[in-house]
């Protein structure tokens, strides 16, 4: 079989004195929708900023596409094909949503190819091309996330990592951006989604992954993960659990 | 009537050079957060290279802005990676805004030492040149700071909203980390906002040699006026910290003209207090910028 496109392995991350990730490991598949669960505190989004290498790791190794990504910047990470969409969204709310997409193709290699990426992004995402000129920050929850994807995809990444997809987002809302990761799944990127609506993403994802306090305690495919008793209770709603 | 006008226009006149220094502050505080108190000894240090540059080998002041210009680009990108790469990267803004105040005191310093303490100004042959329109007389050179400074403020503008790096200035300005995770160095960004803003300071210096007589000890004061028309402009606004120069200049000027120029002092810093304290976000400037807590 071939090495999967992300491997973590052993990563820890201190935050000062204190530890916010203590010997992770996981893999994320090439063409796999990958899941990351847990309360919040887990250390999820932690997770996610390293990997992106907004913050170093103390211990361990993240390796994509059978590279080690020790001590490259975030700017070689995204070159490489690895972008982080960030919890909250984070667009440029008083440029517009072109030059939010334009920012997203900054690097020359996804600059060169700018015309075809927004083709894919307005397909994937209609309104946007309606919005186009106006300020990101007049457009509505969803179409922010929409953005804030759309602007990760302008990258042309192999993988995408979306931090709390749903936040903010009403249930019918919640359902219409998952459907878009699975269609940009479908498209040939590769999707860690960090979420908070565990039924959600345990349904949609291929393989998915429990942390707690930092470690991660669980792993499994989705439908694996939804038959078990203690995730059940944990994380969507049923009570007494054990995690 | 024609009195109070022509107060005004050589308020304007005058108060172009605040724009300038003002733009320049708000692009470095845009992606810095801070305010560079250094600005105004850097401007008095290039009016001295202005002055030198005339005095020496007589070249025009205004043909000293092709000089002058990419020149202090060079040195704002020096300063950058020199004294606030490191700084920048820190949470606490006070780190930078310290090193700021050090370099104010030691370019200051500086230009006593070498310089000496005694004023200089040009001998323009063009100084004296008026332009009369009916009863206004505008002198040529005040009115070529107005030209420098709309000049500069149209070039600024172009940068931000029609180049690359400019757009990138304004995402920064905007959410820094964003920024990175787009695959943007943030820190040349950075280094990009406050080299354009030396640069600013160049033009200013050359503006500075022109009308002033100026002296080592000029910046101080000259940066806490460009922090007044910053003020009232508001931050986040190119255009906005030019018209607050421009307001700045009138006010100084209407107060010096029907009070007594004793009072301009009091009354520019007057006017900063109250408009810190009732329009924090200046006349033009981004709500944003100043969150309520």
């Amino acid at each position: 079989m071939a090495s999967p496109l992300l491997e973590v392995k052993g990563l820890s991350v201190s935050y000062g004195d204190v530890r916010a990730l203590t010997d992770v490991s996981l893999e994320v598949e090439e063409g796999t929708i990958v899941a990351l669960v847990g309360s919040n505190g887990a250390g999820k989004s932690t997770l996610l900023k390293a990997i992106a290498g907004l913050l170093h790791a103390s211990n361990g190794e993240v390796i994509f596409a059978e590279h080690s990504l020790s001590n490259l910047s975030t700017k070689h990470r995204v070159d490489r094909g690895i972008v982080l969409v960030p919890e909250g969204r984070r667009l440029f709310q008083t440029l517009t949503v072109q030059e939010n997409l334009r920012l997203g193709a900054y690097l020359p290699k996804a600059r060169a190819n700018f015309s075809e990426s927004l083709e894919r992004v307005f397909g994937l995402f209609p309104v946007l091309r309606e919005r186009a000129g106006g300020r990101a920050g007049l457009l509505s929850g969803g179409e922010q996330q929409m953005l804030a994807i759309g602007r990760a995809v302008m990258a042309q990444p192999r993988l995408v990592m979306i931090d709390e997809a749903s936040l903010g987002l009403s249930p019918i809302l919640t359902r219409t951006i998952f459907n878009l990761i699975v269609a940009l799944n479908q498209q040939g990127t590769t999707v860690l989604v960090v979420e908070q609506n565990v039924h959600m993403a345990l349904k949609v994802c291929h393989k998915a992954y429990v942390m707690k306090t930092g470690q991660i305690v669980l792993s499994g495919t989705g439908e694996e993960l939804l038959a078990n008793a203690d995730v059940r209770k944990a994380y969507v709603g049923e009570r007494g659990s054990k995690l | 009537m024609s009195y109070f006008l022509q107060v005004v226009i050589n308020g304007i006149l005058l108060g172009s050079m605040y724009g300038i220094a003002a733009a320049g502050l708000s692009l470095i505080f845009g992606t810095m957060r801070i305010i560079f108190l250094a600005q105004g000894s850097v401007i008095v240090f290039f009016a001295f290279v202005v002055y030198f540059l005339f005095a020496k080998a007589g070249i025009d002041p205004y043909l000293c802005l092709l000089i002058i210009v990419p020149f202090a680009f060079l040195v704002g990108l020096g300063l950058f990676y020199a004294l606030f790469q490191k700084a920048t990267a820190l949470e606490d803004k006070n780190v930078s805004l310290l090193i700021a105040v050090g370099l104010m005191y030691l370019i200051e310093n500086a230009l006593l030492k070498a310089f000496s303490a005694s004023p200089r100004g040009l001998n323009i042959s063009y100084a004296s040149a008026v332009l009369v329109v009916g009863s206004i007389r505008i002198a040529y050179v005040p009115l070529g700071l107005l030209g420098l400074a709309l000049a500069s403020a149209a070039v600024v503008f172009v940068f931000l909203r029609r180049t690359r790096v400019g757009t990138a200035v304004r995402a920064a300005a905007e959410d820094m980390e964003a920024t990175t995770l787009q695959g943007i160095n943030s820190v040349w960004v950075c280094a990009i906002s406050f080299a354009v803003g030396v640069g600013l300071a160049g033009v200013a210096g050359v503006g500075m040699s022109t009308v002033y007589s100026f002296d080592y000890s000029f910046g101080f004061t000259f940066a806490l006026k460009a922090l007044i028309a910053l003020t009232l402009g508001g931050l986040g606004n190119v255009f906005g910290a030019l018209a607050g120069g421009l307001i700045l200049g009138i006010i100084e000027n209407l107060t010096a003209f029907y009070i007594s120029a004793d009072w301009i002092e009091a009354v520019s810093y007057g006017i900063f207090v109250l408009v810190l304290i009732f329009l924090p976000q200046g006349l033009f400037g981004k709500r944003g910028l100043v969150k309520k807590v």
